[in-house]
């Protein structure tokens, strides 16, 4: 009874709690909307990580990380792929040789991490063959000739392989994104001409064109100009395993393009043997070993199984690797309590305020009612279910907008390809497709139902003072 | 047999340093199946009284014993359950809940008793009878007549069958017709269910139809007489 008198309450005067209920539906549309938008961004960051750079747990000889000396290989590499193997819960396991040496072309140079790798076996282990921008190669496929390299799109720009040309397709392909006539126009004059960098790109047709032109189509300039000519070469230098100036020409087998522009900048794959050939390395010899487990979450119980088990290699997770990652993982959920709290705290003055209205117009009748025996608890109860309602039906209108939005966007996507060349520069990705799981929505959905209460503390106090007598006479 | 008892009750109101003594040394009982009107001028005490005797003010001296309840012991908690069990109000401006239906509104006070619900159903529909209501069961508050809504305020009064109903001033929004039409259902209702009524009023219609007359001046009893009313 109490329930179902509370809940005609709140429909008592609607104007007044459809207000407060679509104040409470924006806000959680809000919240929850902004937090699957970021949220997306952590788990594609995390995806890319564990999916195209680190896997899930590597172990090394314990000097390699720091001094990344040649010979600081794993002496009993059978150990470590026994014991992997027989680790529950690790399903792939890879050997890598990693060399540091410079990168360089006629036009440029770079310091570089060199990962020979066993290509058939990174296939199943890392999706990073899918990011070959096309046109650049074919990751190591039949075509590929003698010492063949996989290079970020980073690399490639610093080492001047990719330049920028405004060539008579580029302004076809222009026109066909929707830039107008009148922009392509403008930009006639720099036809043909060859730049370096995207830097000089930039700076060209932004003399030529207005801020507002370069700010709607400039991404779209540069992607039309971006070119590549097949069949380039990087010089590759690095010291042997007798500590000589050794390197060769490598013929570039495909161009990755990733969310992160220090993994592109930085990382260059080569076939293991290859390398093995020039380092002088011996078949078995390895500096790392890779494994990945069947699933994300095994990743904080099989570590220190596998730690336990190779005492004197280290084995670092992930999540020790990349910790900024990690704590966002571990404390995701913290973190969007803390935004939702703020906001529903928000929202709770706007809860409190109709409340304590409609108590205080409603003061003759709550005098009646405890005059006709409804004790405080009873009317406690009541003040306290309105509040509750108000909240929940908001909360859940919010829940539903957002969960509609979520649905569309996720697959649609949204992008920021404007903030994209500092979205990248810290591993996130400038397309972002909102994602939230269903864990958040029951925590929001207990919150909700507390800020309900918390928010009828004040007027269902106010409305226990009330004297019946004082209030029956006041009319 | 004595449904209501006070004994010397007083009740002295200290309003901005100026001690106003509203009800004086009263010492009045009440017998069930009483017929009984409190009147006086205005500030007489009347509705002070009538607190008193329902148990939404205490005095500041003297005893009320209701059904065998001395209402000075009971803590505040203790006393909104005695409201409930033992008093029915019916309010000079009904005061009815907005929200809820004619017969919501009839079987609230049993609702809050936990009455089992054929019970309350069918005690509902017999009281909505009785004040001439059956068809208007489902009828929201701003969808009745002063008149209607007052019977509806009687009906709710009754249902749970307390001891005794106190009606301040019921017929002081109410036309004529109206007023007389109620009074009649109140009357009814005194003979078939024995109940026990105090009226506070002014209104000379309730004063003609009582068995008892008890008159207040300045907080005191200065006449209590029995009319030749039958009973």
């Amino acid at each position: 009874m109490i329930t179902s008198l509370a809940w005609k309450n709140v429909w008592r005067n609607k104007t007044r709690s459809l207000t407060v209920i679509a104040a409470v539906t924006v806000g959680v549309f809000a919240g929850v909307f902004a937090m699957a938008a970021i949220n997306s961004s952590i788990v594609q960051r995390i995806d890319a990580a564990v999916n195209e750079e680190l896997a899930h747990i590597h172990v090394n000889n314990k000097e390699f990380r720091s001094s990344s000396d040649i010979q600081n290989f794993i002496q009993d590499p059978s150990a470590v792929i026994t014991t992997l193997e027989k680790t529950p819960g690790v399903t792939d396991i890879t050997g890598r040789v990693i060399v540091r040496g410079i990168a360089s072309t006629s036009a440029g140079s770079a310091g570089v991490e060199i990962t020979g790798i066993d290509i058939p076996k990174e296939l199943e282990m890392f999706t990073l063959s899918e990011k070959l921008i096309p046109g650049t190669g074919s990751y190591f496929g039949a075509d590929t000739k003698l010492n063949s390299a996989f290079i970020g799109e980073k690399l490639a720009k610093e080492l001047y392989i990719i330049r920028y040309i405004l060539t008579p397709e580029a302004f076809q392909s222009l026109e066909t994104k929707g830039v107008p006539a009148a922009v392509i126009e403008k930009l006639k004059p720099l036809e043909g001409e060859r730049f370096t960098t995207e830097k000089k790109l930039t700076e060209s047709y932004t003399g030529l064109l207005s801020g507002k032109e370069v700010k709607d189509y400039g991404m779209n300039i540069k992607e039309a100009a971006w070119s590549y000519r097949e069949g380039s070469s990087i010089i590759l230098s690095f010291l042997d395993v007798n500590g000589h100036q050794t390197g060769a020409k490598f013929r570039i087998s495909g161009i990755f393009r990733t969310n992160n522009d220090l993994f592109e900048a930085m990382s260059l794959f080569v076939p293991q043997d290859e390398l093995r050939k020039l380092t002088g390395l011996e078949e078995g010899q390895y500096h790392r070993f890779i494994a990945r487990l069947e699933e994300d979450d095994l990743t904080n119980k099989v570590t220190p199984v596998i730690r336990e088990a190779l005492p004197g290699l280290e084995v670092m997770s992930w999540k020790e690797i990349q910790t900024d990652l990690a704590m966002v993982t571990d404390y995701i959920n913290q973190i969007y309590a803390i935004f939702m709290v703020i906001i529903l705290a928000a929202l709770a003055f706007g809860i409190v305020n109709t409340m304590l209205m409609s108590v205080l117009e409603r003061t003759r009748e709550l005098g009646m009612l405890s005059a006709i025996g409804m004790n405080r608890r009873r009317i406690f109860m009541m003040i306290m279910l309105e509040s509750v309602f108000l909240s929940i039906v908001g909360g859940f209108a919010g829940m539903a907008v957002s969960a509609g939005v979520i649905a569309i966007t996720s697959r649609t996507g949204i992008n920021l390809i404007k903030y994209a060349e500092g979205m990248e520069a810290f591993g996130y990705s400038a397309n972002l497709y909102p994602t939230i799981g269903a864990d958040f929505f029951i925590m929001l959905t207990v919150m909700i139902v507390i800020t309900g209460i918390l928010s009828a503390i004040y007027p269902a106090r106010k409305a226990l003072q009330l004297n019946p007598v004082e209030a029956l006479r006041g009319e | 047999m004595k449904v209501v008892e006070i004994n010397e009750v007083s009740k002295t109101y200290h309003d901005t340093e100026v001690e106003v003594k509203a009800v004086n040394g009263v010492t009045l009982s009440f017998d069930k199946g009483d017929f009984a009107v409190i009147v006086g001028p205005s500030g007489s005490g009347k509705t002070t009284l009538l607190n008193l005797l329902g148990g939404l003010d205490q005095p500041t001296g003297g005893e009320i014993i209701v059904a065998g309840h001395r209402l000075s012991e009971l803590r505040p908690s203790e006393l909104i359950d005695f409201r409930m069990e033992h008093v029915g109000f019916v309010f000079q401006s009904y005061n009815l809940i907005p929200v809820l239906t004619a017969a919501e509104n009839v079987g609230f006070i049993m609702n809050l008793q936990k009455w089992p619900k054929e019970k309350r159903k069918a005690r509902t529909d017999e009281m909505l009878a009785s004040v001439g209501l059956s068809d208007r069961h489902n009828s929201r508050p701003s969808q009745l007549s002063g008149g209607q809504q007052q019977r509806v305020a009687v009906a709710r009064a009754l249902a749970p069958r307390p001891e005794f109903i106190l009606a301040d001033e019921p017929t002081a929004n109410l036309d004529s017709k109206s007023a007389e039409s109620l009074l009649d259902i109140m009357e009814k209702l005194n003979r078939e269910e024995q109940m026990t009524f105090i009226f506070s009023t002014h209104d000379v219609r309730v004063m003609k139809r009582a068995r008892r007359v008890i008159t207040l001046e300045d907080g005191r009893v200065v006449s209590d007489e029995r009319t030749n009313q039958p009973a």
